[in-house]
């Protein structure tokens, strides 16, 4: 197994290959900017902000956008989320705020977004592998290289960890190019010997789509192309990711990919603060000896909490109701439409929308039944 | 020298198409996951139907089929009841307070669908080109045959459809069933009366002396008087494809019906037990003379359930 680069005459042959082990310091065979008297300048560049501070003061301050990012987001969120689950009514969502708890809500938080959390990390750290790669051609590296560089391989690899465990097994190939620019890895790693490497490459991905032929069969059946490409292509991609890009790419990559991730995390945000905090539930309110289905109501919404004397319930269509507990006959906790598969493809009775941790869920309770009260 | 330039190029514009290539199909990814599903939904189709909304079922049996549809000390029994509570409950109405069960006569069927009496008629309802144009029908869920049954004093006698021609015994059926329409076909001269119950109590009063009706009926009786009846296999050649009766007006409903038989049917081909087989265990299965299986529905649309990602093996 070699890391060299392949070719002596590639103009980044002096950089590593791979993005880890990753120093501390500036790489010292890495290009600095050169002053007149020909000693190495600080790695300042014409941007302003940065005029003056040396590389270990702009990785410290990247860093902390990085974790502010990281930390803040998450938690403004979830502020957000109990507002708009409130339907915007001041003193439902002070209800809200007096009854959920902040573990509660990190922790329900962190089930609905985990997978929207994972995506905006992998995309920048395989966007700032990208980037980094080719960065060196421009006079400073950016955000995303930065952060990309900053960051410790342990952070990275949980946030692909995160990634395989959430993502929908249709996404998941997109992985293994985003893993291939984020650490660099190049097929060479493979083998030293190209035809050794070919050879490898081909039988591997010959088992994938081997692995994947029912599912591809059943998508060709039923004619969904974009399931096809995004089974098939990505890992052919991953032979190719890895790499400098031409300067001209990078000048013009660097500020719309950051800009779309931007985009990417308020639109794919949207579905997420609106996610409900509380469970759904049907709850079923009459008087003790109501026979009819007159006499009885049946409450959709989330159950606020539950004293002595009343259950709170926030009704789905909006507005609190406070109903005495003597009166509550049955409750039973209902899916919603947005968890409604779009897909009717399954990889080894694995439904390509599931994640591997939803898919293995199912796996442990099989049955799943919709109560009558849900419909 | 050269060599190593082109080749160095060859990799730049590799790894360029390849990160487009990459963003591209994170970008349909991304688009493609707030898609909403192409087909429809079991709740869209529930909203287009005319029960939405409605705080009961209102379904259309017999009470006076045993192992059809009876009235057992208060309580309704039988597997059309069976199979109706089945349906019930999957259109989201469960318990007794929630379905409404209306007693309809076989010749009450069509006119309680077309006038709104009921939503859904399940009561031993034979699918036939002529009914198509007056209601729709779901299914089939049981697939039967016609038979007769005869009284002990005519065990021996009455044996085939020669047998039933002949003038001197009195062939009772009820009126508006596709059996009278049978029998008419094999010149078989028929008293028609309102509902079997009618000719079975008629035979018992030694007023007729056979009764031509399906199977599933015929075996009620048999299983209510096993000392006074036998039923005769006769070759009518034509098989009853029973089914639920849904209002013409309202194809959703009947998509509806049709998808939760199928829904039944699968598990049943899966090995599980399915809501029909529980339902025919418990009625007509030990009364019939040969084991049945539910046939596959017909026409059952592709619809998108919550359940769709439950592990099928």
């Amino acid at each position: 197994m070699s890391t060299a680069p392949a070719t002596s005459g590639d103009p980044d042959a002096d950089r590593p290959a791979a993005r880890l082990p990753r120093p501390a310091v500036p790489l010292a065979d890495a290009p600095q900017p050169v002053s007149a008297t020909g000693s190495k300048a600080p790695a300042t560049t014409s941007a302003g902000t940065d005029v003056g501070l040396d590389p270990a003061e702009r990785r410290a301050r990247a860093s902390q956008s990085f974790w502010t990012a990281v930390v803040g987001v998450p938690a403004i969120f979830s502020v957000l989320r109990l507002g708009i689950e409130a339907g915007g009514e001041l003193q439902t969502t002070l209800l809200l705020v007096a009854n959920v708890g902040p573990v509660n809500l990190l922790a329900g938080f962190l089930t609905t977004a985990a997978r929207l959390l994972s995506t905006v990390l992998v995309a920048v750290f395989a966007l700032g592998g990208v980037l980094a790669a080719s960065g060196r051609q421009l006079g400073r590296q950016p955000l995303f290289a930065r952060w990309a560089e900053i960051m410790p391989s342990w952070f990275v690899a949980a946030s692909f960890l995160m990634a395989l465990v959430t993502w929908p097994l249709l996404y998941l190939p997109l992985l293994l190019p985003a893993m291939a620019a984020a650490f660099q890895l190049r097929p060479e790693r493979l083998h030293e010997h190209p035809v050794v490497r070919a050879l490898i490459v081909v039988v591997v991905y010959a088992g994938y789509l081997w692995l994947l032929a029912p599912t591809l069969g059943e998508a060709w059946q039923q004619g969904e192309m974009l399931p096809i490409a995004l089974l098939a292509v990505p890992p052919t991609l991953a032979l190719f990711v890895a790499g400098p890009l031409p300067r001209m790419v990078v000048r013009a990559l660097a500020p719309m990919t950051q800009l779309a991730v931007l985009m990417m995390l308020v639109w794919a945000a949207l579905p997420v603060i609106s996610t409900p905090v509380l469970p759904l539930t049907v709850t079923t309110v009459g008087e003790p000896d109501a026979t009819s289905a007159v006499a009885t109501e049946e409450i959709r919404g989330h159950v606020v909490t539950t004293d002595d004397v009343n259950m709170v319930i926030l009704q789905e269509r909006g507005g609190v109701r406070y109903v005495p507990v003597d009166q509550v006959r049955g409750q039973v906790l209902c899916p919603s439409e947005e968890e409604l598969p779009r897909y009717q493809l399954r990889i080894h009775d694995f439904h390509v929308e599931d994640s591997l941790l939803e898919g293995l869920g199912r796996r442990v309770r099989p049955v799943h039944r919709v109560d009558a009260a849900c419909r | 020298m050269s060599a190593s330039l082109s080749s160095s190029r060859w990799r730049s514009m590799a790894t360029t198409a390849a990160v487009a290539l990459t963003l591209l199909l994170g970008a349909a990814a991304g688009c493609d996951s707030r898609q909403e599903p192409d087909l429809p939904s079991v709740q869209e189709k529930l909203r287009e139907s005319h029960i939405w909304g409605q705080s009961v079922l209102r379904i259309g049996v017999a009470d006076d089929e045993p192992l059809m549809g009876e009235v057992r000390n208060g309580v309704r029994f039988g597997f059309d009841v069976e199979i109706a509570r089945y349906i019930a409950a999957s259109l989201g109405y469960e318990g007794e307070h929630r379905v409404e069960f209306v007693t309809v006569s076989t010749e009450d069927r069509i006119p309680a669908l077309q006038g709104g009496v009921v939503d859904l008629v399940v009561s031993s309802f034979s699918i036939t080109e002529e009914r198509k144009k007056q209601v729709n029908f779901a299914g089939p869920y049981f697939v039967t045959t016609q038979e007769v049954l005869v009284p002990n004093r005519h065990r021996g006698a009455i044996r085939t459809i020669e047998d039933l021609r002949n003038p001197e015994y009195k062939i009772c059926t009820s009126g508006g069933s596709t059996t009278e329409a049978e029998l008419e076909k094999h010149k078989v001269p028929t008293l028609v009366v309102k509902d079997v119950w009618d000719c079975v109590e008629g035979i018992r009063a030694g007023k007729y002396d056979a009764v031509s009706s399906d199977e599933t009926i015929l075996a009620g009786f048999v299983a209510r008087y096993p000392k006074e009846f036998e039923i005769v296999d006769m070759p009518f050649g034509t098989s009853e494809l029973l089914g639920v009766g849904v209002p013409i007006g309202d194809p959703a409903l009947c998509e509806l019906v049709a998808y939760f038989l199928d829904k039944s049917y699968q598990q049943g081909r899966n090995g599980e037990a399915s809501p029909w087989q529980t339902a025919y265990n418990q009625t007509l299965g030990p009364w019939l003379r040969s084991e049945k299986r539910q046939p596959q529905p017909l026409e059952v649309p592709k619809l998108v359930d919550f359940d769709d990602k439950a592990p099928r093996r």
